[in-house]
């Protein structure tokens, strides 16, 4: 364990991992927005490159062109500070997602306490974010998202806790292994009811439409970032589209049987990259489809419908696995 | 020197000073980020005893969870005050002489408990071996405490509650 060789190989495997995510993270947000475009019959990005191809890579340009500026009333240190510390959480969350048998920078057998413990650090960054801007808004913002991930958190983590009980494991490979003969969405009922307190609960957690009242463009302008530019509001976005896609490869491992699919076994990770990113073209599709609703209706579908829901299919869960395993374990 | 010597002392160093910085802070907003760090720290140390789920238990209810209350009750607190809060109580004598007791207590726990000149391997996956022990040995005292959640859940609902 202490010897040189596996810590520079867990090094390398890391900064591969970290690249790959950047880069897919970039992309993506062209995908969101040729979608968006697509659903209300434009054509979105053309103009740079075939089809706008390197639209994403002209915005990181453009973002690290831009003059860096800091409000004169902020707490300098932690507003300079902020964007790193709501990144790096985001980032860390994929070292465990493993993206096909043994390919993975860390399979923990902790793995998803690992994604979640990770990711409801996120909040911190955050609220750094919202408090150090010294604006209003921004402190608005902050307050509504730490009232709204209390919130989420919960059934998010109940949710995720029925593959958890299904199987066995925390491991996040063991998950994947275990959905070989049926995906956890085909699971009657139990399965179906899951995925979809998981997609409400992650698309709260990621604060997207109709859960974004944090950004709320009309009432509170940006949100908590409202004074960030350039650079640092490049590692602001690039952290929240990190979460979200983060969570898409959680959903498609949790629910969707990560990489089993038809073909031979090298084309797991493609599988699993395709469902990952139809998971984030769903929330994508939910993002664009619906308006923001309510501060109190967002409380009351969370406190009123969603835990009572997740609690009793958690119940259930384990009833049904303790009844399928039989008497005397 | 071995990777966990050094990983202990950088742990130890981050740990002991961001727990430094809590206390000598004035501004009460950064001495909860510094608690942040400090119980992130924590974390570390449980990873380094191969102990993963209290590491990752740790980082989810302290790190998120506990900090992300704290920083809520400043903030509204601040605004209902209407003045920014520090604070600047410097009791070093008072607070010198319980952590020296407090110092005492741990060394004399320390001196007493066998200590295993090298790390002994865990048998078993520990997360199971947490979960069994809670569910049959600790099954009382782990309902109570359960109970006791509930009762604080309902006591900050009625106090929370709307007068009439």
């Amino acid at each position: 364990m202490s010897t040189l060789p596996p810590a520079v190989l867990g090094l390398a495997a890391g900064v591969v991992m970290l690249l790959f995510v950047i880069g897919l993270v970039t992309y993506v947000t062209l995908l969101e927005r040729k979608f968006a475009a697509r659903m209300q019959s434009r054509i979105g990005p053309y103009r740079v490159g075939w089809h706008g191809i390197l639209q994403p890579i002209a915005d990181a340009v453009k973002l690290m062109m831009k003059e860096d500026i800091v409000p004169r009333e902020a707490d300098k240190r932690v507003f300079n500070l902020a964007p790193v510390i709501f990144l790096v959480p985001c980032l860390l969350i994929f070292a465990t997602i493993p993206f096909a048998p043994g390919l993975g920078v860390a399979d923990l057998n902790i793995g998803i306490l690992f994604f979640l413990a990770v990711s409801s650090m996120e909040i911190v960054g955050l609220f750094m974010a919202g408090w150090s801007s010294n604006n209003k808004y921004a402190l608005i913002s902050a307050m509504r998202a730490v009232n709204q991930i209390i919130s989420y958190d919960l059934p998010f983590l109940l949710a995720a806790l029925i593959p958890v009980i299904l199987t066995g494991s925390l491991r996040l490979s063991d998950i994947a292994v275990a959905q070989d003969g049926l995906w956890f969405i085909a699971y009657p009922v139990l399965g179906q009811l899951g995925f979809l307190a998981f997609v409400v609960a992650s698309v709260a957690a990621e604060n997207r439409v109709p859960f974004d009242i944090l950004e709320a463009e009309s009432e509170l302008v940006a949100g908590f970032r409202v004074e960030y530019s350039g650079m640092k509001f490049a590692l602001i976005q690039l952290g929240e589209y990190a979460h979200v896609l983060g969570t898409s490869f959680l959903g498609a491992l949790l629910f969707l049987g990560a990489w089993a699919g038809p073909g031979p076994e090298w084309l797991g990770p493609v599988w699993f990259l395709l469902k990952a990113l139809g998971m984030f073209m769903l929330i994508t599709w939910i993002r664009w489809s619906f308006i923001r609703i309510r501060v109190d209706q967002i409380l009351q579908i969370s406190w009123k419908l969603l835990l009572p829901l997740t609690m009793l299919l958690v119940i259930a869960t384990s009833i049904v696995v303790v009844w399928r395993s039989g008497p005397g374990v | 020197m071995t990777l966990e010597v050094v990983g202990f002392w950088v742990l130890a160093v981050l740990l002991v000073g961001s727990a430094l910085a809590v206390v000598l802070t004035k501004n009460l907003f950064h001495s909860v980020l510094w608690l942040a760090l400090a119980l992130t720290g924590t974390a570390g140390i449980f990873l380094m005893l191969e102990a993963e789920f209290l590491a990752g238990v740790q980082i989810l209810l302290y790190a998120g969870g506990v900090v992300t209350v704290v920083v809520f009750a400043i903030v509204v607190t601040e605004r209902l005050v209407g003045t920014r809060l520090a604070h600047t109580s410097r009791r070093v004598l008072a607070g010198g002489a319980v952590a020296a007791v407090f110092l005492g207590v741990m060394l004399d726990i320390l001196a007493r408990a066998p200590l295993a000149p090298v790390m002994v391997p865990m048998g078993a996956d520990p997360t199971k071996l947490i979960g069994m022990a809670l569910m049959t040995r600790f099954l009382l005292p782990f309902e109570l405490l359960a109970v006791l959640l509930l009762v604080s859940l309902l006591a900050a609902s009625y106090l929370a509650r709307p007068e009439e």
